[in-house]
């Protein structure tokens, strides 16, 4: 089996074993085990649904902070667009840009034209894909379909997230200004947890071009200070695209390929309500679906500060603000090759409950039974989210019958 | 004909539109658990909402089951009324006699056997007007 790599980790001195984290996956990916959270790699998307509600902040990724930047002797910044609307108020993009300089970093890169370049390439890779296509700017989503809806990945969108191919065009920039590999350290500021994953994962290139995650909640509080020191000049970002801006908020990306003919979606849960109905040959008049796997879209990320719908009042005004995009008139060969993907890092995880059939069919009769003999109350006290997913542990080794406190007590309360 | 290595049931109940889908959805479930073939499962996939479907539009409520044999998934979707009066011209691409509700719903456009004839190896309708309907699905693993 092909081991899937993990943002998503577990501090296990701070989990006290609540299941608010295993009541809340969307993929039911955790269980309780001697009091403590653990997760089922295969099933997880890294939506990040466990840091957001983790009492705890047992939850949580590896990632990097402030200090590491300073191995390199060139640091460059790229935020994620979503950082322009976390100060509860409106403030001037150029002087974010210039606190981020004051934090320690010699250069700010907009993600905007990367975010242009991505919305090109799959205006013209609609046309190739089979409807309705999917877009997969959410890494959880590739994940999501990956895990649950193999089928569709002849229906998804194969070019690369704005985040991976700003920092190529970053390195190339400075590769050609002469600059060893080793001396540029990129480092994008993440609004969630599931890009360590996607960008560790990512190119098959031996020297990933992102060097470093950096959560925007760990930058904030010192952000906040330089922003409002007043101290500072803020920076040209007439560069800045306004179509750009909007492909972290659900509708953004479609409205910036002029779609008219599109569905955008948020939230786990109802992603694969939508993408049920396309596996089951539904939506095919669609042109493009645009998932989410948070509500709000980006904004709703697991590291951010402020509240999404502030958030989204936020950036919409810094979207009406930008008066400029950038037009395409044909793309270069150059870019579509190289951020193209013929087959985006999606890496099947297999659900078999064994490796032969015949003895997967064993394995499923006995699951069957064993659900009609427990309670179907889902409580959860077992350490599995529901009575389905215990049956399913049992038959898989990961839990163990005697672990249902009222499996004797089956078929009065059943049913369901 | 050797007897089936698993049957997997799930009822099916009439007008409940916010649960057409989910007996289907289980199946597909259970394909994947199974290890079967992408391809397959998206047949099967698309032939059981379909039929699934049909049942809540057109029927007094009925039943899916899944029966596995080695060789092949069957689908047996039945229920208790009122029957198709005319077979053959059901089959006809366009054609529906699903009612103003559910075409507000977005049901009805008259793909319904069609598709599952095109997703599936063999098909059989057994119906009358007045009485049951038993469709019949099989897609053979190779």
């Amino acid at each position: 089996m092909t081991k899937l790599f993990h943002s998503v980790k577990l501090i296990e001195d701070k989990c006290k074993g609540c299941s608010k984290c295993m009541n809340n996956c969307p993929m039911e990916a955790v269980r309780i085990k001697n009091s403590k959270a653990f997760v089922i790699e295969d099933k997880c998307i890294d939506c990040g649904e466990c840091i957001k509600v983790c009492p705890y902040n047992a939850h949580d990724i590896d990632r990097d902070y402030l200090e590491d930047i300073q191995k390199y002797k060139i640091k460059v910044a790229v935020p994620s667009t979503t950082l322009y609307a976390q100060f509860g108020e409106y403030v001037d993009p150029g002087i974010i840009h210039a606190a981020l300089l004051k934090l320690g970093f010699d250069e700010v890169y907009e993600q905007t034209y990367a975010c242009d370049i991505v919305a090109e390439i799959t205006k013209k890779e609609i046309e190739n894909t089979k409807k309705p296509a999917i877009s997969l700017v959410c890494p959880s989503i590739a994940r999501l379909i990956s895990i649950n809806y193999p089928s569709l990945i002849e229906n998804t969108i194969k070019v690369l997230t704005p985040i991976e191919v700003a920092a190529s065009l970053i390195r190339e920039k400075y590769e050609k200004a002469g600059y060893k590999y080793e001396d540029v350290g990129i480092f994008f500021l993440t609004p969630c947890a599931v890009w360590l994953t996607s960008l560790k994962q990512s190119p098959t290139k031996q020297n990933p071009d992102i060097n470093g995650i950096i959560a925007i909640k760990d930058i904030y509080s010192k952000l906040l200070k330089e922003i409002k020191s007043g101290e500072i000049e803020k920076l040209d970002v007439s560069s800045m695209s306004f179509t750009g801006l909007s492909v972290v908020v659900p509708g953004g990306l479609c409205k910036s390929i002029n779609s008219s003919n599109y569905i955008t979606v948020d939230g786990v849960k109802n992603v694969i309500k939508v993408l049920d109905e396309v596996e089951s040959g539904k939506l095919q008049d669609v042109e493009l679906i645009e998932p989410f796997a948070c509500s709000g879209g980006c904004l709703g990320g697991s590291f951010l500060v402020e509240n999404p719908y502030n958030a989204r009042r936020l950036l919409d005004k810094c979207i009406k603000d930008t008066n400029f995009t950038y037009s395409f008139d044909e793309l270069s060969d150059y870019y579509m090759q190289q951020f193209v993907e013929n087959v985006r890092n999606i890496k099947f995880s297999n659900q078999k409950l064994a490796e032969d059939f015949v003895s997967a069919v064993k394995k499923m009769k006995y699951m069957n039974e064993l659900v009609n003999t427990l309670p179907g109350t889902d409580c959860g006290q077992c350490g599995s989210p529901s009575c389905k997913a215990f049956a399913e542990d049992v038959v898989r080794g990961l839990a163990h019958i005697e672990d249902c406190k009222y499996i004797n007590l089956g078929g009065d309360v059943n049913e369901g | 004909m050797s007897n089936e290595i698993l049957k997997l049931h799930y009822d099916i109940a009439t007008g409940d539109y916010l649960k057409a889908g989910e007996a289907s959805s289980n199946i597909k479930k259970a394909l994947m658990q199974l290890g079967v073939d992408n391809k397959i499962i998206r047949r099967v996939c698309v032939a059981s909402y379909e039929a699934e479907i049909n049942i809540v539009i057109h029927s007094l409520g009925g039943y899916m089951d899944m029966n596995i044999y080695e060789d092949r998934i069957e689908i047996v979707a039945a229920d208790v009324g009122p029957g198709i009066s005319d077979v053959a011209l059901a089959m006809t691409v366009g054609y529906s006699t699903a009612t103003q509700g559910a075409r507000e719903m977005g049901f009805g456009a008259g793909m319904g056997l069609p598709n599952i004839k095109n997703n599936c190896d063999e098909l059989t309708v057994d119906s009358s007007a007045g009485g049951s309907t038993t469709i019949t699905m099989k897609i053979y693993f190779k």
